[in-house]
């Protein structure tokens, strides 16, 4: 099994070609499965990918922006096997899609060769990827979804006919293994799930302790600013400019709502402004590498911001996300992959990690005032959310893997298949039996 | 924190009325602004306030975004309302997120869907017996032309089906209604302050859950000439035309009561095709969440308990985490999860954050009952003919954290709570292909292994439905004056 990585490309939109490219990507989102540029459902190991334009805009300074689009995918590594399936299946669609980019290969010049050269010089760096559970690839997420319509499917028609009335648990599960031995279709079942390389784990773990006995050695150093950044981030929280109405008009809102809740997940890109000042730049900078190491090193398996000895119960609705520092760090760019409405998203992050929200966004201009770093901030319930929505912009075309299914649902399948056949004792398993 | 001012609120906020059990609900357009404004300027006097307790009659009015535009309210003004209020219930968006869509959609509406003539105001009546509401209606409609409004179509009757056996109102399919209603911070009546929420989730201009005031409409000073309105208490310089106001939203439910039952009779019935009237009850009840007298499946779940009918004081996280009594998915459950839910399962912190998705609901059932009796086997050989169902009113100060967020996120909701494809067995969404249709299931857990219910008919069809903004009294005069 493999772990999943990020690719994203953006590319300057050539001039006069802004048209064209949303043409383009009206077709493909007007299908994202199976449209005839870039059919997604083609491709095994994409979980998420989006077009989104970021428009032309000013940075704080007045400085222009030119437009960009941006082409993100969260895929199963290697990434070299993403880019060649992308190829065979959508290399006309990309050329329709690139031609409107700066630097695209002139038509005569165009081989599989030298496009993903092109999308892979034009990639850019996320500075934190947060993956719900690394090493859980599409197909894993397929197999186990398939495995549970068919026990359940199995259990219905065995009810209905009265059979397993008042049996216990222990014949239930017998009869569901002979079941699903019998099915040559969920031979791979009987199998566990294929766990993380074991060179990729070791390496994340000396990575992981690197990185610990490197913060360990700097503690001092950080003990002795510590109190100087205190200092400082009291006197840019107290001066921070004040947003103003950052209401979303009706009609600004209804554009994006249009795009919102036609599957059972949805997803957001939003872009602002890093506050300006070397303060706030080193800091967010800082905050992302902390953001970066916990995603990858601690919320990898189904949770994002517990902290049990605080009592902190973190957010378990996010498939994949994004923080990348974009314009020479001028301004970050957030994609989400998540459950559920954007009302009960927001709702969740106001609700249980408001100090996350507060410690990464706060170095973003307009963010509602915190205090101290964590405080306030995304408390402010209707400011946080206008200032999301405020900075939310359209996805031209998003595409998701397996779009009717929770990410409690894919946990709940991933338990299901390894209980199935482990030598479940007594009490556990009424508890398998319960994920049905 | 901050007192309520009974006299400027709506008394419907404030009560459901219960002794005036003659109701009705009348929706008007309005035909001519000056007119309308100068006959809104008469009725104010007439709008009960929340510090009375009115012996005899009562009358409440709100009015929707078009009626406050038909009215002439200025567009700068408007845009200050909430987005959820100017889009409108029957826009595409909220159609799909509340689920209205085959027999349920808009365009089939009765009222308030694209196809009917748009609804402007909303009178709520009620009178002591229906002698008096009647007299009451055609004093109101004697003014309507000279007033520049127009009654749109019939108007709403509404009864209040009364169990004697269970000292409740019941709804149509004969279930107790109307138990669980929150306490409100600063009104007369005391809870348990697990159910006591604070004023401002459901009156605008007072603290809410957030101890943060709800965003509510504003008029700009210079608009407000006279004066009329508060200004606005967080310092803004305008005047606060939400103040002591709320948003109102109504769907009339239409309710297939024979179907329902029905359902249950088939689901409930052996091999040998002979009935179980028990277990019917019980599937029914199940998908509830409460018998039909009312107690609650968490603290009865084997037997209807007529002494618990008007229990409200229950959680579920420590003594049924796994729904074992109560269904994950059934309505109550699903509607009010009290203390199930992250953050901090069964504990005051996941009681805290369910208490910023609650609704006070208002509204009354109408038609007649299938049966006088509310008994299923009458229900069973009994015809019906008519319409009955339920005119669903609830109160809330934000609808997109509140109303909007219990139907999507918890109630239209397949993926509630764990589940796959359980929506609520009472009023979610079917789905119009028949993949949709197979997925409409209710999961009873049981131990060792959980029973389905699939196929679920749709119980209930949404026949109309608007977002109406209620008016403090001020606000109401300031309209008027526009």
């Amino acid at each position: 099994m493999a772990h999943q990585v990020a690719l994203t490309v953006r590319v300057p939109i050539k001039p006069g070609q802004m048209d064209k490219l949303r043409q383009e990507l009206a077709l493909v989102n007007g299908d994202i499965e199976d449209n005839e540029l870039v059919p997604f459902a083609r491709l095994s190991r994409v979980h998420f990918a989006r077009f989104v334009i970021l428009d032309e805009a000013q940075d704080l300074r007045g400085n222009v922006i030119n437009p960009t689009l941006v082409f993100a995918s969260n895929v199963d590594a290697p990434l070299k096997n993403y880019l060649d399936e992308l190829m065979a299946i959508a290399r006309e669609g990309l050329d329709r899609i690139f031609s409107n980019g700066e630097g695209y290969p002139a038509p005569a010049a165009r081989t599989d060769e030298s496009r993903i050269a092109y999308l892979m010089a034009r990639s850019i760096k996320t500075q934190a990827f947060y993956i719900n559970t690394i090493g859980r690839t599409v197909e894993q997420v397929r197999q186990e979804a398939s495995l549970r319509d068919a026990i359940e499917d199995f259990l219905t028609r065995q009810q209905a006919t009265g059979a397993m009335e008042a049996w216990p648990a222990q014949r239930i599960i017998a009869a569901v293994q002979e079941h699903v031995r019998t099915e040559p279709s969920l031979a791979w079942a009987l199998k566990r799930a294929q766990g993380l390389a074991l060179w990729w784990r070791l390496k994340e773990l000396v990575r992981f302790i690197l990185i610990v006995l490197v913060l360990l050695a700097l503690t001092p150093f950080l003990i002795l600013i510590l109190p100087l950044w205190l200092v400082l981030l009291r006197f840019h929280e107290k001066r921070d400019a004040r947003a103003g109405n950052l209401r979303l008009s009706s009609m600004q809102r209804g554009e994006l709502e249009s795009f919102e809740d036609h599957v059972v997940q949805n997803q957001i890109s939003a872009v602002g402004h890093i506050k300006p000042g070397w303060f706030r730049a080193l800091t967010v900078r800082a905050l992302l590498l902390a953001l970066s190491f916990s995603v990858r090193h601690v919320y990898n398996r189904g949770d994002l911001g517990t902290v049990k000895p605080l009592g902190l119960v973190g957010v378990n609705t996010i498939h994949f996300a994004q923080w990348i520092m974009i314009d020479e760090g001028r301004r970050m760019l957030f994609l989400s992959n998540y459950d559920g409405s954007l009302v009960s998203y927001m709702d969740d992050f106001v609700n249980k990690v408001a100090w996350g929200l507060n410690a990464v966004f706060s170095n973003g201009a307009l963010y509602p005032k915190t205090d101290w770093l964590f405080l306030h901030g995304a408390h402010d319930e209707q400011g946080f959310k206008a200032f999301l929505q405020k900075h939310q912009i359209k996805t031209q075309a998003w595409y998701t893997a397996y779009k009717q299914y929770t990410a409690l649902n894919l946990t709940n399948n991933a338990e299901l298949r390894a209980g199935l056949f482990s030598n479940l004792r007594e009490q556990e398993r009424t508890g398998w039996l319960q994920r049905l | 924190m901050s007192t309520l001012n009974l006299k400027d609120i709506q008394g419907i906020i404030a009560r459901g009325y219960g002794e005036l059990e003659a109701g009705c609900y009348i929706l008007l357009s309005i035909r001519d602004a000056k007119a309308a404004r100068a006959w809104l300027g008469r009725l104010a006097a007439r709008v009960t306030p929340a510090d009375e307790r009115p012996a005899e009659q009562a009358l409440n009015i709100a009015f929707t975004c078009n009626g406050l535009k038909a009215l002439g309210l200025d567009k700068e003004t408007v845009e200050t309302f909430s987005h959820e209020f100017q889009d409108g219930m029957a826009s595409d968006y909220r159609r799909r997120i509340l689920g209205d869509s085959g027999e349920s959609e808009p365009a089939k509406w009765a009222w308030g869907g694209p196809g009917n003539v748009p609804v402007h105001i909303l009178l709520m009546l009620f009178a002591l017996n229906e002698e008096a509401r009647q007299k009451f209606c055609e004093m109101l409609s004697q003014d309507f032309q000279s007033g520049g409004v127009e009654q749109i179509g019939e108007t709403l009757k509404a009864v209040v089906l009364r169990d004697e056996a269970s000292n409740c109102s019941k709804e149509h399919f004969g279930f107790c209604d109307s138990i669980a209603q929150p306490f409100i911070e600063g009104l007369g009546k005391t809870g348990p302050p697990a159910n006591t929420i604070k004023a401002g989730e459901f009156i605008l201009g007072y603290p809410n859950e957030y101890n943060l005031l709800t965003e509510r409409a504003m008029v700009k000073a210079e608009r407000d000439p006279q004066g009329i309105l508060t200004p606005d208490a967080e310092g803004s310089g305008n005047r606060d035309l939400g103040c002591n106001g709320s948003y109102l939203v109504f769907r009339q439910l239409q309710q297939h009561v024979n179907s329902f039952w029905q359902f249950m009779e088939e689901a409930t019935r052996d091999a040998s095709g002979k009935s179980h009237p028990d277990a019917r009850i019980r599937l029914a009840s199940k998908m509830v969440g409460r018998w039909p007298s009312g107690a609650p499946l968490v603290l009865s779940p084997n037997a209807d308990d007529a002494a618990l009918g008007k229990e409200n004081d229950f959680a579920y996280y420590a003594t049924d985490p796994h729904g074992f009594k109560c269904p994950i998915g059934s309505h109550i459950r699903r509607s009010n999860p009290r203390d199930s839910l992250e953050p901090h399962r069964g504990t005051e912190k996941s009681i805290a954050v369910n208490k910023r998705h609650q609704l006070l609901r208002r509204g009354r059932a109408y038609g007649q009952p299938v049966a006088a009796s509310m008994n299923p086997e009458d229900i069973l050989h009994a015809t019906a003919t008519g319409e009955r169902g339920l005119h669903f009113i609830c109160l809330n100060a934000n609808i997109s954290r509140q109303f909007e967020f219990i139907h999507q996120t918890w109630v239209n909701n397949p993926k509630f709570d764990g589940l796959y494809n359980d929506a609520d067995p009472l009023i979610g969404e079917r789905g119009e292909d028949e993949q949709k249709r197979q997925a409409a299931i209710f999961t009873e857990q049981t131990a060792p292994l959980r029973k389905h219910v699939s196929r679920l008919p749709q119980f209930v069809t949404v026949r109309g439905g608007a977002y109406f903004f209620l008016p403090g009294l001020k606000a109401i005069r300031y309209l008027a004056s526009i």
